[in-house]
């Protein structure tokens, strides 16, 4: 019960402003970060039926460009940024040689062989040096810019209510996983229609110093639609009934993108050559020795990272994520487990919860359905 | 809130405060509760199960994490606040009324509770 906060953590532009708002603060990937205001349950629950507003200051933004851009990521990642249009974005992951992930990310085309590329807090400086790494002979420039930006999401079915009071015309928001460059409420900002809490909604990139007005502003603005600031606690809670992925917890370097059970998002007509391709494809055609799923306690307790999972009372895996769902009002977890146990939706596995073995259900992904606004 | 009169506190929150009947009532601070949050799950002892000072006698699990609550002093257990576990949530409404954990008997009640502190030194102490 004891959350300590060392001397050395980052803050973000808007420390002061959560510490106004009466936030509990807490150190997550090297940074002081806000984890609930009014309490988290409240927060999910807002942000599932109204807005919510996050700082996401923490997160990492890479530019990259120059004439071997395209070639760059094409290498760096499995996704095929060949096909990535102008203005849109596309759900990545960074792969070793053995498949293992080393980040996962947004990889957006802002046009002329400019990229952007959002990656996780706690390793801004892991895939920097991956990015170097996998650059030499290439004739590209990467800037680590999260310094210089500052990120906001805008989450939730009223979030496209809010920009339009902001003064945007709905039809001139950008679509489902695209971004433009735009100028919200006289600050030059990236609006993306990107997020990580299974809503439709926005992620807005802006220079540090512009981020305190904007903040402010689109809480004031959002009051009619029931805005609030929303802690890194419901961060958790939204994506994991969303089934989103967190690094760290569901994805680490010795887990390939086909055993985290995203081989929906590898193009099998990719045909650049890219970090871990060997491994890959002889993954989506042979299988995989272990595989994520998703599962619901049938008995009551609440599953957590580390907590391991039997199968007929054998132990087969390990829960990654898991806890109380508010908008299910169950206790809810995603894990790996052994391939070759059969495990699938609708088979009684058990999760051992402090030296006692409890049923849970596996059950489909997501959770909770998603309601992006596609078209 | 309302802080029971006679109330003495653990420096791991859990508070214990002594009935006209002789039974100890055994519960989570004020403080705690907050600093937990929303809690979702409470996991209590059976009823005659018998836990010496210090020791694990219930779970309280909040949106965040699970914490272990301890024995303020040793003791049997021959109440439990069953109404908790299908409604965690009075624990943060009410935690020295109604959200009380696990009422007990207790022989070493006074040799045990030398390191518990009233609750003013408390709040100074994790202040």
């Amino acid at each position: 019960m004891t959350n300590i906060i060392g001397g050395e953590n980052r803050k973000t532009p808007l420390y002061k402003k959560h510490i106004d708002l009466g936030a509990k603060m807490v150190e997550f990937g090297g940074w002081e970060m806000p984890v609930q205001y009014s309490g988290i349950i409240d927060e999910h629950n807002t942000v599932r039926n109204f807005a919510g507003l996050f700082d996401v200051s923490h997160m990492g933004q890479v530019f990259v460009s120059g004439n071997d851009a395209l070639n760059f990521l094409q290498k760096i990642v499995p996704q095929d940024i060949s096909n990535l249009s102008v203005g849109k974005a596309v759900y990545c992951q960074l792969t070793r040689d053995n498949g293992g992930i080393v980040d996962d990310l947004i990889v957006y085309n802002l046009g002329d062989s400019l990229y952007l590329i959002i990656v996780n807090a706690a390793n801004i400086e892991k895939d920097f040096a991956w990015f170097i790494e996998n650059s030499k002979d290439l004739d590209v420039l990467i800037q680590n810019k999260s310094s210089d930006y500052s990120m906001l999401a805008l989450q939730g079915q009223n979030a496209c209510k809010i920009l339009e009071k902001s003064g945007f015309n709905i039809s001139d928001l950008p679509k489902f996983f695209s971004i433009i460059k735009t100028v919200l409420l006289g600050k030059s900002v990236f609006l993306s229609r990107t997020g990580y809490t299974g809503e439709d909604g926005f992620e807005i990139i802006l220079k540090n110093d512009d981020v305190s007005e904007i903040w402010d502003l689109l809480l004031e603005y959002g009051q009619e639609f029931g805005i609030k600031p929303i802690g890194l606690g419901a961060r958790d809670t939204l994506r994991l009934e969303a089934a989103l992925m967190l690094y760290g917890n569901d994805l680490d370097d010795e887990t390939t993108p086909v055993e985290a059970g995203l081989s929906w998002s590898i193009p099998k007509s990719k045909i650049d050559d890219y970090n871990g391709k060997v491994v890959i494809k002889k993954q989506l055609e042979v299988g995989v020795a272990k595989k994520l799923i998703g599962f619901v306690m049938t008995e009551r307790a609440i599953p957590r990272h580390g907590y391991e999972i039997y199968y007929k009372n054998n132990k087969v895996g390990i829960v990654t994520s898991g806890g109380y769902s508010p908008t299910m009002d169950k206790n809810i977890g995603m894990g790996y487990v052994d391939t070759k146990m059969g495990i699938g939706v609708d088979s009684d596995i058990q999760i051992m919860v402090r030296n006692k073995l409890y049923i849970a259900k596996v059950i489909k992904r997501p959770f909770v359905q998603k309601r992006y606004k596609i078209s | 809130m309302m802080v029971p009169e006679g109330i003495l506190c653990s420096k791991s929150h859990e508070y214990l405060v002594e009935g006209d009947d002789g039974i100890f009532t055994i519960g989570l601070t004020d403080y705690a509760v907050e600093q937990l949050g929303d809690i979702v799950f409470i996991e209590l002892p059976e009823v005659d199960s018998e836990f010496s000072k210090g020791e694990v006698f219930a779970t309280v699990e909040s949106v965040k994490a699970a914490s272990e609550i301890y024995m303020p002093v040793g003791g049997k257990i021959v109440e439990i606040n069953d109404k908790l576990v299908e409604n965690p949530e009075i624990l943060n409404e009410s935690p020295f009324d109604e959200g009380w954990l696990v009422k007990v008997e207790s022989e070493t009640a006074h040799a045990d509770s030398g390191d518990l502190l009233e609750y003013e030194d408390y709040r100074d102490e994790i202040e």
